[in-house]
């Protein structure tokens, strides 16, 4: 299965300025959360096909971590908070 | 024997059902209950637990006689951003490490903000928690014939609170980077039968097969 950065796919809209969408939530692989798990969340909560979720979920584990989502701090916060809820280990910051 | 959820119908109507006996229902409500408490100790954040009062120490009770060189140690000198313990950040250092796994720092490297984030969210977060807990442990108990059967509702606070408890768990095993998993499987192979080490891996293990069984039933397809 790929591991390929899935994070590229999210910055292809407007190329202006990545200004726009300066912030980002991450994933941090923990030992406890499964795969299926992991996987389920990321199409539960962002509704994100099966194939990007579970490329994102590999990333978190063969990576230590991915950017699952991409836009402004408020809204990075708001999916850090939910990611927080079902147990995942997500934070966010600014994209650097 | 206990059998794995698997899905029943569609939409609506969709059911997950798995088969627990009295013991394995009345453990997973138990570490479920311990895991409400060690949230909310005496039920003070929400409506009072009709469970709280027993002291919260089943966790303790399973992992005693787990060696104090057992779990895994922060290093000295560890990079910050290594995704270990050091990592979680902020929490303080007399709070509950688990709590911390439960709770992490949202943001890594700027403590205010992660302060900032933790005023906003955490008591949303601990309300949720603990309105997912009770909702799981009411659609445990409510099993006919040890068949637990479960809405779309149930079962995502059952797959959720199953989450919190393995979190706690692990914690307390010392499953803080992938490597400490192949430990603990090292040490559930040579363990002495009556090694307690040994009970808490095999219900942790436990655990981790029912929630595989539930999170794979529910994955939406495509």
């Amino acid at each position: 299965m790929s591991i390929a950065p899935v994070e590229q796919e999210v910055t292809s809209a407007g190329t202006d300025e990545a200004v726009e969408q300066p912030w980002i939530t991450l994933v941090w692989n923990d030992p406890v959360n499964l795969m299926s798990y992991v996987t389920y969340v990321f199409q539960s909560y962002f509704g994100y096909s099966r194939e990007k979720s579970e490329a994102l979920m590999l990333d978190v584990h063969h990576r230590g971590k991915a950017v699952v989502s991409t836009g402004s701090r408020e809204k990075m916060e708001i999916d850090t908070e939910a990611l927080q809820g079902f147990g995942l280990w997500a934070t966010f910051q600014k994209d650097e | 024997m206990a059998k794995g959820f698997s899905r029943r119908g569609r939409g609506k109507n969709v059911r997950y059902a798995a088969r627990l006996d009295d013991l394995e229902r009345a453990l997973v409500v138990e570490l479920l209950t311990q895991v409400r408490e060690l949230i909310d100790p005496g039920g003070a954040a929400g409506v009072p637990p009709e469970r709280a009062g027993e002291p919260a120490d089943a966790f303790d009770a399973i992992v005693a006689g787990l060696g104090s060189d057992f779990g895994a140690r922060v290093e000295a000198g560890e990079d910050a951003d290594s995704p270990a313990l050091g990592g979680r950040g902020f929490g303080g250092a007399d709070r509950d490490p688990a709590l911390d796994r439960l709770f992490p720092a949202g943001h890594r490297t700027d403590e205010e903000a992660a302060r900032e984030f933790r005023r906003f969210t955490e008591q949303t977060l601990i309300t949720r928690k603990l309105a997912g807990i009770d909702l799981a442990i009411a659609a445990i108990e409510s099993a006919v014939d040890d068949r637990v059967e479960l809405s779309q509702e149930k079962a995502v606070a059952v797959l959720v609170a199953l989450t919190d408890v393995r979190l706690v768990l692990g914690d307390r095993l010392g499953l803080r980077e992938d490597r400490d998993a192949q430990r603990l499987e090292e040490i559930a192979g040579a363990a002495d039968p009556q090694d307690p080490a040994l009970y808490a891996i095999l219900v942790y293990d436990f655990l981790t097969w029912l929630q595989e069984t539930l999170a794979t039933s529910m994955l939406p397809r495509g």
